[in-house]
């Protein structure tokens, strides 16, 4: 495939472009599920194709093709630059890309359990497992849908300015659905994922039937022994995955550079943040927000982005301060600076555009009694359900699926849906205390049209909100 | 294709499969983006592909594949053969539709106009300016050209042939950050595209909007643009596949032949509706497409079915394979007999939400969602519209549906980034929808 590549980028300058990036990905891997107790079948994943982008006179073009003979290459990188021409004619201003330092590189995440060498039956036994642990609990659940998935994602990126890089990463998980019916009441646990870059090995190590267990047993504790939570003006303590889902969707997303250029306004939306916002105050002191493709073994990792940058650790708030946004070439040359290598595309058939990776709340220096201790009347919201945001990322709301009350510094009974609606700007001023440990969650992150989901973990340390305003259902 | 679809069905047979459906597409789609009033990236796709289903004594699976080859097919076959003989039977597996079948031809669901058409940037520009004619300052969005070939073959003997194209547009237009509407237009053949009319509703809306105040909370009666309505109706088509209800992901579990929405309530499903973008002559097991009656007067009647789940619940496929999991084509909301001014008329104090995004359930089983208006939100008082901003639709899917009051007698056809199942709906007045909003 190398010299499909190659011959792609070297097509495409011959023909006119000013710049031009080939890359071949090849998706190969496994999928199961079962519903209620019974196997659904095997999906066998064989993907691969290449994509062409290219800049002719500051209009971008992009073509892909499957079918991997020269020929429809070659056809391919003539329709992209062909594209590209025709969309330069309705450009107020060219394209152009930051100046990059690019690499000819090679790199591999290592299974110890490789997941190719196990037996579609042997993976639903980590199905199993979860049905039987869920079982062993007592707890009535009518409705349980259990799904595995592994695929590796071989890619090749050539550019005509020098990058080559070639990378292997396994990518696995598991996702369960579990529906608990108890005292004619329903609580549902939906969507929750396990999944880490790497191999088999993960998925034992990190046992989900224990969190499947955990989850039944606290949404039957729910049933049985929730009461409202308190109303109105009260202290908040948000779980690392609560704080990963408001950094995702309140940081992340609104410094994604794209947006705050208005480039995915049709779909994803804009940005209350505004270029000019960098180096100003959003939140208190204690509130660092890193997002980070380099962390080993995570559902987000990359160590080059789909540009051929080199991936490193991106500041987005420091010490409360707005100070980096994400970006890719197009959008790091706008604001005069290099790449933080955020471009990423989810296949070979789609281009790259400005992505998080792993988005975390930076530990502070809490324990987690310390973060509760004071807390005369509150809630501790250890995991959520239904959330939103508005496009502009201002206006959100996370509604707690497990969650405590706090009362004189203890933890009590649990609470029904506690309902945090808050603007980001008050969420991260209202932080006065951050834990010591950091724990990361997967989730697939949207965006791009056509849709590109992207492998994310979210995550962070335990955080205190000081008088937020709680709303019942 | 045929001839690759047949040397693959022999190939399964000689290997043991039982069941085996081939699905074969070629596929041209084209897009070009635009944002601030300019094109942000234009690209072209090409694939062809196979989507392979096959069974062994109640053990499925499915693979898709790409390089097609006759060593590659036969690798392919074998390799699942090899993976299938040790695992565990789907034990509620019942088999794969019957054939032969009749095919009908869709009106208006095929144009070579759209399949010669060079470059569809004109189109773009005109959508612009439409917007900008009324007052927008920066217009983003997508057009997309496609054609679709898919060739189907089974193991029980059936084999269908369906060619397909389309051309549609969404556009958004914006005054300020606050000020924004949003228009679209999906057809499939050429003569029926309106560009200008995305960029002009876009463009209106945005003007409307001008100057927006913090919205209230509360319970009110909200006028939902068929925009809006369409994204929770494209949620609800989901819910109602069988499979869905199973996963528990349904708040439809259990409400076969019960109310679920008020009487003047009939929704469809149309796999065979002219012009619709998701239409199509016949579902993935080679059932010719048809009309499904979902909900009729407010009762829920039927989920969408494949062979397989059929004959499960002991009734008819409703020919919406999915061989795993059966899915909508076109969803259609039965439009009332209201004019929009008539609608809009009903509403001494609520709300007109233009579009919505972000749905998202707190439990599937119950219903219980919110969703972000965005776009133009406006206070209707005595016939007069008054922008506000911020606001949230808290409430319940089946709530909704009880509560629809009327409905407009025009439809419009919708299908865009936010709403992937077409759905055509008119406008919609719902009574008493839960209203929130960030108070800090």
């Amino acid at each position: 495939m190398h010299e499909l590549v190659e011959f792609a980028v070297e097509k495409a300058l011959e023909l006119g472009a000013d710049y031009a990036e080939a890359r071949f990905e090849e998706k190969n891997g496994t999928s199961l599920a079962m519903k209620n107790g019974s196997p659904e079948g095997l999906e066998v994943l064989a993907d691969r194709g290449i994509g062409v982008r290219v800049l002719v006179g500051g209009g971008m073009g992009f073509a892909s093709t499957n079918v991997l003979t020269k020929e429809s290459v070659a056809e391919g990188v003539k329709r992209a630059v062909k594209l590209a021409k025709a969309a330069s004619r309705v450009r107020n201003e060219p394209i152009r890309f930051s100046e990059e330092n690019f690499h000819e590189v090679y790199y591999e995440v290592k299974m110890r359990k490789d997941f190719r060498d196990v037996s579609p039956e042997e993976k639903l036994e980590l199905l199993r497992k979860i049905e039987e642990e869920v079982k062993a609990t007592g707890v009535n659940v009518p409705m349980r849908y259990l799904s595995y998935s592994d695929q590796v994602w071989h890619k090749i990126i050539a550019n005509s300015d020098g990058a080559f890089i070639e990378s292997i990463i396994p990518r696995v998980s598991i996702m369960y659905n579990l529906v608990v019916f108890e005292n004619s009441q329903m609580e549902q646990a939906p969507f929750v994922q396990r999944a880490f870059s790497g191999g088999l090995e993960l998925i034992e190590k990190d046992e989900p039937w224990e969190w499947a267990v955990k989850d039944v047993q606290a949404l039957k504790k729910l049933i049985y022994e929730g009461k409202k939570p308190p109303e109105g003006k009260v202290d908040l303590v948000i779980s690392p995955e609560v704080a990963g889902i408001a950094v995702h969707e309140s940081v992340g997303h609104p410094y994604e550079a794209d947006r705050i250029f208005g480039r995915e306004a049709a779909q994803a939306g804009e940005s209350f943040v505004k270029p000019d916002m960098l180096g100003e105050r959003i939140g208190s002191e204690v509130v660092t927000v890193i997002d980070d493709p380099t962390i080993p073994n995570s559902w987000g990792f990359y160590l080059y982005d789909d540009e051929g940058v080199k991936a490193r650790p991106r500041y987005l708030i420091r010490d409360g301060i707005i100070t980096e946004f994400l970006t890719n070439r197009e959008y790091a040359y706008k604001l005069g600076q290099h790449s933080n290598a955020a471009a990423r595309a989810i296949n070979y058939n789609r281009e790259p555009i400005v992505r998080m990776a792993n988005t975390y709340l930076a530990p502070g220096d809490h324990s987690f009694e310390e973060l509760i201790e004071d807390v005369k009347l509150g809630v501790y919201m250890v995991s959520f359900n239904e959330w939103n945001i508005d496009d502009r990322r201002y206006q959100q709301r996370y509604i707690g699926r497990e969650a405590y009350l706090i009362e004189n510094g203890e933890i009590k009974h649990p609470v029904r849906r506690p309902i945090l609606e808050i603007t980001t700007r008050a969420l991260w001023s209202s932080v006065d205390a951050v834990g010591k440990e950091v724990a990361f969650y997967p989730g697939t992150c949207g965006k791009g049209e056509p849709g590109q989901g992207v492998p994310v973990w979210m995550g962070g340390a335990h955080a205190r909100l000081r008088d937020i305003p709680l709303r019942r259902p | 294709m045929f001839e690759l679809n047949e040397f693959i069905l022999k190939k399964a047979k000689e290997l043991g499969f039982g069941d085996v459906v081939i699905l074969t597409y070629e596929t041209n789609r084209r897009q070009v983006r635009f944002a601030n009033n300019e094109i942000t990236v234009a690209k072209h796709w090409h694939e062809r592909k196979v989507e392979l289903f096959v069974e062994l004594e109640k053990r499925i699976a499915g693979t898709t594949i790409t390089e097609l080859s006759e060593e590659n097919i036969e690798r392919t076959l074998k390799m699942l053969l090899g993976n299938m003989k040790g695992m565990s039977p789907k034990e509620d597996y019942y088999g794969i539709a019957e054939g032969p079948f009749e095919y009908k031809d869709i009106p208006e669901t095929f144009d070579k106009a759209i399949v010669e058409l060079d470059e569809p940037n004109e189109y773009v520009e005109r959508a612009i300016n439409a917007a900008l004619e009324q007052g927008a300052k920066r217009v983003a969005g997508v057009l997309y050209t496609d054609h679709d070939k898919v060739y189907l073959t089974t193991s029980n003997g059936i084999e269908a042939f369906d060619e397909g194209t389309g051309i549609e547009i969404s556009v958004r237009a914006f005054i300020g950050d606050l000020e924004s509407g949003h228009g679209t237009n999906s057809v499939r053949v050429l003569k029926k595209f309106d560009p200008e009319s995305a960029g002009r509703k876009a463009g209106e809306i945005a003007s409307l909007a001008k100057n927006p105040e913090q919205g209230p909370e509360g319970r009110f009666d909200v006028v939902f643009d068929p925009l809006a309505f369409a994204n929770l109706l494209g949620y609800m088509s989901f819910m109602t596949s069988a499979y869905a209800v199973e996963a528990g992901f349904s708040p439809f579990v259990n409400k076969l032949g019960q109310k679920v929405a008020n009487e003047v309530v009939i929704i469809k499903d149309v796999g065979n509706l002219p012009n619709g973008y998701g239409s199509r002559k016949f579902d993935d097991e080679g059932v010719p497409t048809r009309k499904t009656t979902i909900i009729e007067n407010g009762t829920f009647k039927t989920f969408l079915l494949n062979t397989s789940l059929a004959r499960k619940y002991k009734t008819e496929t409703t020919a919406n394979a999915g061989l795993i999991m059966p899915r909508a084509w076109n969803i259609v909301l039965e439009p009332g007999e209201y004019s929009r001014e008539e609608l809009f008329g009903e509403v001494k104090r609520g709300i007109y939400i233009t579009n919505v995004w972000y749905t998202r359930f707190q439990n599937y089983v119950t219903g219980d969602f919110s969703t972000i208006p965005r776009d133009g939100i406006f206070l209707i008082e005595d016939g007069n519209l008054k922008p506000i901003r911020n606001i949230r639709v808290s409430d319940n899917l089946l709530g909704i549906l009880s509560r629809i009051e009327a409905m407009g007698r025009e439809s419009f056809h919708i299908h865009w980034w936010e709403v992937r199942t077409p759905v055509t709906t008119p406008y919609v007045l719902v009574k008493d929808v839960g209203i929130t909003r960030a108070t800090k």
